[in-house]
C-alpha cells in the first residue's frame, strides 16, 4: 500500500463515487469522502456517499492500492449522537482505512468501540501545538493530525520535531482565514452552524443577483459581495466577503484566492510533513482529475529532487488567483 | 428538576478589547468594589501582543478582586500560535493554586488532571465531550455562544461539570492567525501599531448595503449585536444552568451586573429592565437568535412568541 | 426576498458556431426537438438513475436551462416521479425553481463533467438565479452521474454506434475550425470598443465611490436623529 508512514501521502477529495474514481485514476495515494448527511463538513445538497457508494468506492480504491479516509468531522449535537456514531460504525464495518474526526467525544467513542480503526484528527479540531497534538495522541489515540492553516513552514518544521504523530497539511484549494472549526460567522447570519450541520454559507441561504454589470451575493439577506463584470467570483463565504470598515470598502478578512503550495512541496517535505491534502470534496470530477494529476507529477518530481513540472491551475481557483497562504509570514 | 434551589452566580468574562492599562485597571478595581458578581476573568484572550501592557497592573487587580471576595479566573489565549504564547499558558498552568480557564485544547492538555475551567472557545457540543473534559479535571464549562437552548438543556442534564452561558455582550464568532484591525489599515500583524486600541468595543463592520453586522477586535471577529439573554434566564435556570457570563463592553458594567443580579434574585422582571439595558447598550441592537436555534443576529422579544419566562 | 432585476442575465453570448447555428435555427418551432429530448430523458432515467436519487429532498424542482447562444431554452422538471425535458422559446413565463445560463458548449461540458462547475462560476461563465440549493444539488447530481452523451446516444443506436461516433469526431474537428475563424472576426470587430471601455471604467469607479459615500452619510443622518 502507498502512503504508509515515512512516505508522502497525496490525500485527495471526492464528493461522489465518480470523483473518487477520477482521483484514483489521477494518482491519489488516499481519497477522503463523507457520508450523505450532517456528519461531515461538506454536507452539500446532492453530494457525498451512501453506505453502498462507500462500499463500491472502497472496492475500487483498494483494487488500485489506494486508501479511503472517511471524514466524520462535524460536532455531534447534544442529545443526538446517533448519526455520528452510526457513521463511525459504518466506516469500521465497511473497511475504511481511517476516519477523520474533530470532536473529542466522538474520537473517544471510536477509540472505545473500534480500537483497530485508524483515527486522523480533522483540521476542524484546530490542534496547532505540540501540547494539543500530544494530548490527542495520548488520550484519544490519534495517529495523524491535519494541521490548521495558521502555521508557517518554519512553525510546521518545529512542530514535526516535537510530535509523535504524522502531520498532514493542505496544499491546494479553498482556504479559511479563520481558525477552522471555531467560526460561527455563518451561523450568525443563517442559523446553521458549520460545526454541527456541516456547511458554511449553506446554499439554501445564498442568493445571486446578476444585474448584467454586477453580480451581487447575499447570505441570509445580507449583501456580502459585489463583483464587477470583469472580476472573478468566489465562494459566498463571509471570510471572503467585501465589507465596509471605517468608511473603506475592502476584502477585510481575505481576498478571493485559493491556496496553492505546489511550488513549495520540497519545503513542506523537508519540514517532515506526511500528508499533502487537496481541498474540494464539493468540486466536480474535472477539478479532481486535473488538480490531482498536477500534484501527482509535482510530488513525484519533488521526491526525485527534480524541479516542479510547470502547471496551470488558475482556472480552478477562487478569484482567479492563488497564494502560498499562511505558509509564508507575509500572509499575516 | 433540581433537588434544591441553587444560588445563581455571575461571572464577568475577560476584557476582550485593547483598553489602555489605566482604564483596564480602573475597570477591574470598580468591579471588585461594586459589581455583584461571584467570579471575574482576567488575562489576554485575543492577542498576546497586548499582554505586556497590562501585566504591570495585573497583580494589583487580582489582589483587589480577591480581597473583595471574588473568585479570580485566569483566562488563556484562544489561539496559541507559537512557543512564546505557549510559554504564557505554561506559566499559568504551573501556578497550581490558580483557577485557570482553558480556551484552547493545548491549555486543556496542560491543565489535565487538576481542577480547571473550560472557556467558550473550546468546542463543547455534546455529552461525550463534556464527560471527557470532566474526567480530565474540568469543573466548569462556559459553553460556545452558538449553542441552542435544546443543546444547553441536554448538556445541563448531565449534571456535571457546572455550566456557564454568556447572557450579555458581543459574542465571539471567530479567531484568526491574521489581524484584521492591522489589515484594515494596510498594516501586518507584526507592525500593527496597536490600532485595535482605537476601538474599545471593536471596529464596526458594515455590509455593502451599509448594515453594521460584525465587529473586529484584532484577530477576533465578534457579533455587532450584543447578546442579551435577560429574558431567557428563568428558562436557563429551569434547565439546570446556574452560572451566567457577562462579557465586558465599553459601558457601565457594574450597572449591567446589578441588573442581572436583580433578575436572578427575582427583584426585577425582564420587561422592567429592557429600557435600562438598551440605554447601557447605547443603541446597539441586542440579539438572542442562537438560543432559539435561528440566525444568531436575530432578537426575539417577548412579543414574538418566545415562551414566557417561568418564575425565577 | 429580492426579486430578479429586470435587466438581469445580460450574459453576452460568445460569437461561436453555436450562436450562428442558433440564428439559423430560429425559424424552427421548439416542438421539433421534443422527440430527441424525450429520448434523452428516458436514457438519463435508465442509465443514470443515481442522479435522481441525489436530487431527492428537493421536491419537484423546475430548472430553466438557458443556453445564451441558442434561441431556445430548456425546462427540466427534475422530480423523481415524472422527470421531463422540454424546449421552449423565451422562458420568461416559466416559474422555475432556478435558472442556469451559459454558453451551450459550457453547459454540455458541465453535463458531462468535463468542466468544474465552481470554476465556471468563478470565471463568470455561468449565471445562476433563484434557489441556489437546487442548482448545487443538480450540479452535484449531474457531475456524479458520469454522463457521456456520445456513449448514451450510442446505447440507443446499437449497431450504428461506431459510425455515429466517427461522425461525431469529424463534426468536432469542423466545429473547432469554425470557432477559430469566428474568434478572429470577433477580435477585429470589438477592437475600437475595447479602447473606449478603459476610460469608461475609470469614470464609473469614481461614481461608485461617490454613491457609497452618499449612502453612508444618509444612514448616519438617519441614525443620528432622535
Amino acid at each position: 500500500m502507498k502512503g504508509t508512514s515515512g512516505t508522502l501521502d497525496l490525500v485527495c477529495p471526492a464528493g461522489t463515487p465518480a470523483a473518487l474514481r477520477a482521483a484514483v485514476d489521477a494518482g491519489a495515494d488516499s481519497v477522503y469522502v463523507g457520508f450523505r448527511d450532517e456528519t461531515n463538513a461538506r454536507n452539500f445538497p446532492g453530494l457525498n456517499f451512501s453506505r453502498a457508494d462507500l462500499e463500491d468506492g472502497l472496492a475500487y480504491a483498494h483494487g488500485h492500492g489506494v486508501k479511503v479516509l472517511v471524514a466524520i468531522n462535524t460536532f455531534p449535537g447534544a442529545g443526538n449522537p446517533g448519526p455520528w456514531r452510526g457513521a463511525v460504525d459504518a466506516a469500521a464495518a465497511l473497511g475504511a482505512d481511517a476516519i477523520i474526526v474533530a470532536d473529542i467525544g466522538l474520537a473517544d467513542y471510536a477509540r472505545r468501540t473500534h480500537p483497530g480503526l485508524r483515527r486522523h484528527l480533522s483540521v476542524q479540531a484546530a490542534a496547532s501545538s505540540p501540547e494539543a497534538i500530544g494530548f490527542y495522541h495520548r488520550e484519544l489515540g490519534i495517529s495523524r493530525v491535519v494541521l490548521p492553516r495558521v502555521l508557517t513552514i518554519e512553525e510546521i518544521a518545529a512542530l514535526n520535531k516535537a510530535v509523535p504523530v504524522e502531520t498532514e497539511v493542505f496544499v491546494f484549494g479553498a482556504m479559511s482565514v479563520m481558525a477552522e472549526g471555531r467560526c460561527s460567522m455563518s451561523s450568525y447570519l443563517t442559523g446553521k452552524s458549520p460545526n454541527t450541520v456541516g456547511v458554511c454559507s449553506p446554499a439554501s441561504h445564498v442568493r445571486y443577483l446578476d444585474t448584467g454589470d454586477t453580480l451581487l451575493t447575499t447570505l441570509g439577506g445580507y449583501t456580502i459581495n459585489a463583483f464587477s463584470e470583469t472580476e472573478s467570483a468566489c465562494y459566498p463565504t463571509l471570510c471572503k466577503g467585501r465589507f465596509v470598515a471605517r468608511g473603506k470598502t475592502s476584502y477585510l478578512f481575505e481576498e478571493p484566492t485559493s491556496l496553492n503550495a505546489i511550488g513549495i512541496l520540497p519545503e513542506l517535505m523537508a519540514a517532515g510533513v506526511t500528508g499533502l491534502k487537496i481541498e474540494g470534496r464539493q468540486r466536480g470530477r474535472a477539478y479532481v482529475a486535473e488538480v490531482v494529476a498536477a500534484f501527482r507529477r509535482a510530488v513525484d518530481a519533488a521526491v526525485r529532487g527534480e524541479p516542479a513540472p510547470p502547471t496551470d491551475l488558475v482556472a480552478m481557483t477562487e478569484g482567479g488567483c492563488y497564494s502560498a497562504g499562511a505558509y509564508r509570514k507575509a500572509w499575516y | 428538576m433540581a433537588a434544591k434551589p441553587r444560588q445563581a452566580k455571575l461571572t464577568l468574562g475577560p476584557v476582550l478589547f485593547n483598553w489602555a492599562p489605566g482604564r483596564w485597571r480602573d475597570f477591574y478595581l470598580r468591579i471588585a468594589d461594586e459589581a455583584p458578581v461571584e467570579s471575574v476573568c482576567v488575562g489576554e484572550v485575543v492577542c498576546s501582543k497586548r499582554a505586556p501592557f497590562f501585566e504591570p497592573v495585573l497583580g494589583g487587580v487580582i489582589e483587589r478582586l480577591e480581597a473583595a471576595g471574588k473568585e479570580v479566573v485566569h483566562s488563556t489565549l484562544a489561539l496559541i500560535m507559537n512557543e512564546r504564547e505557549m510559554d504564557t499558558v505554561r506559566a499559568l498552568a504551573a501556578g497550581t493554586d490558580l483557577f485557570v480557564e482553558a480556551n484552547d485544547i493545548a491549555a486543556v492538555a496542560l491543565l489535565s488532571g487538576r481542577r480547571h475551567a473550560i472557556g467558550p472557545y473550546v468546542n463543547v457540543y455534546n455529552e461525550d465531550t463534556l464527560a471527557f473534559l470532566a474526567r480530565h479535571g474540568a469543573t466548569r464549562v462556559s459553553l460556545p455562544g452558538e449553542l441552542p437552548a435544546q443543546s444547553i438543556a441536554a448538556l445541563a442534564g448531565a449534571g456535571v461539570p457546572e455550566l456557564e452561558v454568556q447572557v450579555f455582550g458581543r459574542l465571539p464568532l471567530a479567531i484568526s492567525g491574521r489581524c484584521f484591525h492591522a489589515r484594515s489599515r494596510g498594516l501586518n500583524k507584526d507592525g500593527c501599531r496597536y490600532v485595535c486600541a482605537e476601538d474599545p468595543d471593536g471596529m464596526e463592520v458594515e455590509t455593502l448595503d451599509g448594515d453594521p453586522f460584525l465587529a473586529v477586535n484584532g484577530t477576533q471577529t465578534l457579533s455587532y449585536t450584543w447578546c442579551n439573554l435577560a429574558g431567557e434566564l428563568a428558562e436557563l435556570r429551569a434547565m439546570g444552568v446556574h452560572r451566567f457570563r457577562l462579557s465586558p463592553q465599553d459601558t457601565d458594567m457594574v450597572a449591567v451586573a446589578r441588573i442581572f443580579r436583580d433578575l436572578l434574585d427575582g427583584r426585577r422582571q425582564p420587561r422592567e429592565v429592557r429600557e435600562s439595558l438598551a440605554g447601557l447598550a447605547g443603541g446597539t441592537p441586542f440579539s438572542n437568535g442562537f438560543y432559539y436555534g435561528v440566525e444568531g443576529v436575530a432578537f426575539r422579544g417577548p412579543e414574538s412568541g418566545a415562551s414566557p419566562p417561568a418564575s425565577v | 426576498m429580492r426579486q430578479s432585476h429586470p435587466l438581469a442575465h445580460r450574459l453576452v453570448p460568445p460569437l461561436s458556431p453555436v450562436l450562428v447555428a442558433g440564428l439559423a435555427l430560429r425559424a424552427l418551432p421548439p416542438a421539433l426537438f421534443q422527440p430527441v429530448l424525450g429520448l434523452a430523458m428516458a436514457t438519463m432515467r435508465r442509465r443514470h438513475a443515481g442522479a435522481f436519487e441525489r436530487l431527492a429532498g428537493l421536491g419537484e424542482p423546475v430548472f430553466l436551462i438557458d443556453p445564451i447562444d441558442l434561441p431556445y431554452s430548456f425546462v427540466l422538471r427534475a422530480g423523481a416521479r415524472a422527470p421531463s425535458l422540454t424546449a421552449i422559446r423565451g422562458g420568461h413565463a416559466v416559474r422555475a425553481t432556478a435558472t442556469i445560463r451559459g454558453p451551450l458548449l459550457a453547459l454540455i461540458d458541465l453535463l458531462q463533467g468535463r468542466i468544474d462547475g465552481d470554476a465556471l462560476f468563478f470565471s463568470r461563465g455561468l449565471v445562476i438565479e433563484g434557489d441556489t440549493e437546487a442548482v448545487v444539488a443538480l450540479r452535484n447530481a449531474v457531475d456524479g452521474a458520469e454522463i457521456d452523451i456520445a456513449a448514451d446516444m450510442a446505447s440507443l443506436l446499437g449497431p450504428l454506434a461506431r459510425p455515429a461516433r466517427r461522425l461525431a469526431g469529424a463534426a468536432g474537428a469542423v466545429y473547432s475550425r469554425l470557432a477559430e475563424d469566428l474568434e478572429t472576426l470577433r477580435r477585429a470587430a470589438i477592437a475600437p470598443a475595447m479602447r473606449r471601455a478603459g476610460a469608461d471604467a475609470a469614470r464609473l469607479d469614481r461614481m461608485d465611490e461617490a454613491i457609497a459615500e452618499l449612502r453612508r452619510r444618509m444612514r448616519r443622518g438617519r441614525m443620528e436623529k432622535p
